[in-house]
């Protein structure tokens, strides 16, 4: 058998494997949005069930289109098209008519992710990207609202669907509710903004499954708790209101739109924070989130390249001490 | 003596215990020898012999008079039935010298010289006419390697204990069960270079074998330094980061920071080979994987076929298997069981039919930093795999493609599959032609 060719498997090496995979990855993010999702259908009940439904289907069926289209094989098991729709609906709210769902998960996970390239090849984070270009359409659809209106679905009252946000409530000065209640949960505004404590239950997750890098979310954060104290406000209720705690765990820290380098993972976020205090502050935008980071998205390719670390043996070798010195 | 850590790098499963406490046993002797004439990193042997010819066991059987090489002896006695290209481990044809195998063997025959008196000219004579090369895997000559240019000051002998590739358990056994000639031969080294210090550094995985040699140990020029268990901590930038906290600058070797390394396989066969004036005719593989039988440590004759070694430890177990030469993270998979072992081959992998991995359909990069957090160069992993896929060749020189030392650490993590390091490796030459034009 010494000479014996025989067909043995040949590849490059290594020959051994990670077992980490990218499906196994957004396995894990839809399991961080178990809490935001659940708690979302608690108070939501029907209403949240479908319009979540509609998103993941239409980001099912956006994809299926674009690939065929494009000629693209599908990864096997891949989620991220059901994790961009998901993403999507948390971020409206409940009570919204469900065409702007399926209009927002199209241009989502069409445009913003299969139109250039598909996942990996992205600029901008899809689901923000498609909840902005919503706001940016509104104007729009003061002409169409009236046509699609018959097609509204409804489930009967929630009250607490029309309630104002909390950001809102700051805005227009009204008296807050306590800090503990929003921090446990407060319905109103969109799906993903009811309950702080359900997504950093998820963002733990992520951490422990070492998918996240802390270095983004803590760099938001801070810059916002800085200037929020700078500015004479209260850092504690910026924290808790709006997308901020989303957006900075979930949606800047996407791998695909955030910087690779980890200097450039600091001055990402600290862009971000800077830009959602002036966006909060500065024009009264509540949804100063979603867009500081889109901005930031775009300037990640120069922070990258500003921000590149130096590999092993750049330096100039050190001067070699005589032997008789050690 | 503390230890310093490098950047990067990552803990892998061992699966050493599969080997890690088998005593090395004598291979059984095979009836053909095949003998590479080139199997070192250097100039290719001419054969002393022919065909028809006798051959004795420790015979010189090729040699060159170029300065960068190591002459090849017949590992056992018998008579030389073809000089013709066979095939290698690398994939390539490489023209190899084969012999039968005598069904008697004489003794080999060994001299006894004192170590004690013995001159540094005595040294580098012996070491080369031993055709001893780096047995780590490399295959460096080692006489060129320890003959540094003298402009460069070397301070410091470090002696690679690390055996950081899974699997491989050859210089864990040997480090266990011959100490005093490993120290023995480290002193020599050291007294060859006329360094005062040497630094023996193994892998705290390898407790008993680091027991072993200090207990033997009563020089106090030789420091023994336990290794935190992370690969690549046997890369020979790493080491000397690790060990001398001096970086080997980009391009450059460890005698431009004073520092000359030398795997513990070689230290041993310096020693047999200044003692007994013994050539470099066997060595230690490891032969091993879940799918093989009974894996075993063999002493073996170099030319010996791989499938020999794989039928001594009880054949393989079920197929389809991966057959590969050295560790699992930058060994080589074989088509072909005749390959023969040679100086540099550490162990002999064989997979079972789920590691088995065949060219994996791979995906596009998502970004999620994996391989840059683990390289231990500080490289993007994930900029070159897609600069050296599109062969955007500049671009790959940039990002310093001609840095990365092929450790597969990003190969291994990256979740959409991708083959970074194959991408690399073949775009180096590509950046190196470029450069040349200019």
């Amino acid at each position: 058998m010494v000479n014996e060719a025989r067909n043995f498997i040949v590849s490059s090496s290594p020959h051994i494997k990670d077992e980490g995979t990218i499906s196994k990855a957004m396995r894990d993010v839809f399991i961080a949005l178990i809490p935001v999702t659940l708690v979302a259908i608690y108070f939501f009940r029907l209403y949240a069930v479908f319009f979540i439904a509609v998103c993941l289907v239409t980001a099912i069926l956006t994809e299926l289109l674009f690939r065929n289209l494009m000629n693209r094989k599908a990864r096997p098991g891949d989620w991220s098209a059901l994790l961009t729709g998901l993403f999507v609906a948390l971020l409206f709210p409940a009570s919204t008519p469900w065409w702007q769902g399926v209009l927002a998960t199209f241009l989502a996970v069409g445009v913003a992710k299969e139109l250039v390239g598909g996942l990996g090849w992205n600029r901008f984070n899809p689901a923000l990207f498609g909840r902005v270009a919503l706001i940016l359409l509104a104007p729009l659809f003061a002409f169409v609202y009236s046509w699609f209106e018959p097609l509204n679905v409804y489930f009967g009252p929630i009250d607490v669907m029309t309630q104002a946000t909390p950001l809102a409530m700051m805005k227009m000065g009204l008296e807050m509710p306590p800090l503990g209640q929003l921090f446990l949960a407060f319905p109103g505004g969109a799906m993903s903004e009811v309950s702080p404590l359900a997504i950093l239950i998820g963002a733990a997750y992520l951490l422990y499954k070492k998918h996240l890098s802390w270095r983004i979310p803590l760099s938001i954060l801070a810059t916002v708790v800085v200037l929020t104290l700078i500015s004479g406000g209260n850092p504690l209720y910026h924290l808790v209101t709006g997308g901020l705690l989303l957006g900075s765990f979930f949606m800047a820290t996407d791998w695909v739109t955030s910087p690779f380098t980890e200097k450039g993972k600091i001055i990402f976020g600290v862009a971000i924070g800077i830009l959602i205090v002036i966006f909060r502050i500065g024009f009264s935008i509540t949804e100063g989130v979603a867009y500081s980071i889109l901005i930031m998205n775009f300037f990640v390719p120069y922070i990258e390249r500003k921000t590149s670390r130096s590999h092993f043996g750049k330096i100039k070798a050190v001067p070699v001490p005589m032997a008789n010195q050690k | 003596m503390e230890v310093k850590k490098f950047t990067g790098g990552i803990s892998i499963p061992h699966y050493k215990s599969f080997t890690e406490h088998k005593e090395i046993k004598e291979a059984s002797l095979p009836g053909e020898l095949i003998i590479p004439l080139l199997q070192h990193t250097g100039a290719p042997n001419e054969p002393l012999v022919k065909v028809g010819d006798k051959v004795k066991a420790g015979q010189k059987i090729g040699e060159t008079d170029k300065f960068v090489s190591a002459p090849i002896h017949a590992s056992l006695s018998g008579t030389v039935t073809a000089i013709e290209p066979r095939s290698y481990l690398t994939g390539q044809m490489v023209n190899s010298i084969v012999i039968a195998v005598d069904e008697k063997q004489d003794e080999l025959e060994l001299s006894d010289v004192d170590v004690e008196t013995v001159t540094k000219e005595e040294v580098v004579n012996a070491i080369k006419e031993a055709g001893i090369v780096g047995m780590g895997g490399a295959a460096f000559p080692t006489a060129v390697k320890l003959s540094p240019p003298p402009d460069k000051e070397i301070d410091a002998l470090i002696i690679n204990g690390c055996e950081c590739e899974p699997f491989l358990t050859c210089d864990h056994r040997l480090m266990l069960e011959k100490p005093e000639e490993l120290l023995r031969g480290i002193e020599l080294i050291m007294k060859m270079l006329s360094v005062d210090k040497a630094y023996l550094c193994i892998e705290d995985n390898k407790d008993d074998a680091i027991e072993a040699v200090r207990q033997k140990n009563t020089n106090p020029q030789i420091v023994l330094l336990r290794m935190p268990t992370k690969y690549p901590q046997g890369s020979e930038k790493h080491l000397v980061k690790a060990a001398l906290d001096r970086e080997i600058p980009s391009g450059g070797l460890p005698f431009d920071v004073g520092a000359i390394i030398q795997n513990v396989g070689t230290c041993v066969a310096i020693y047999e080979a200044v003692r007994y004036k013994k050539p470099l005719i066997e060595r230690v593989v490891t032969v091993t994987g879940q799918n093989l039988n009974d894996p075993q440590n063999l002493m073996v004759k170099i030319g010996t076929p791989i499938g020999h070694l794989i039928e001594e430890c009880g054949g393989i177990v079920k197929e389809p298997a991966k057959v590969v030469i050295g560790g699992p993270m930058t060994g080589k998979a074989q088509q072909n069981l005749g390959v023969p072992v040679v100086k540099g081959t550490t162990g002999v992998i064989v997979l079972p039919p789920d590691m088995a991995i065949e060219d994996m359909e791979y995906y596009d990069c998502v970004r999620c930093c994996k391989c840059v957090e683990h390289c231990p160069m500080l490289l993007y992993p994930n900029q070159l795999s897609i600069f050296c896929e599109a062969k955007m060749i500049e671009e790959a020189d940039e990002w310093n493609a001609l840095d990365c030392i092929e450790c597969g650490i990003c190969a291994y993590v990256c979740p959409s599959k991708r083959p970074i390091v194959q991408l690399i490796q073949r775009t180096k030459p590509l950046i190196r032609e470029m450069q040349s034009k200019k």
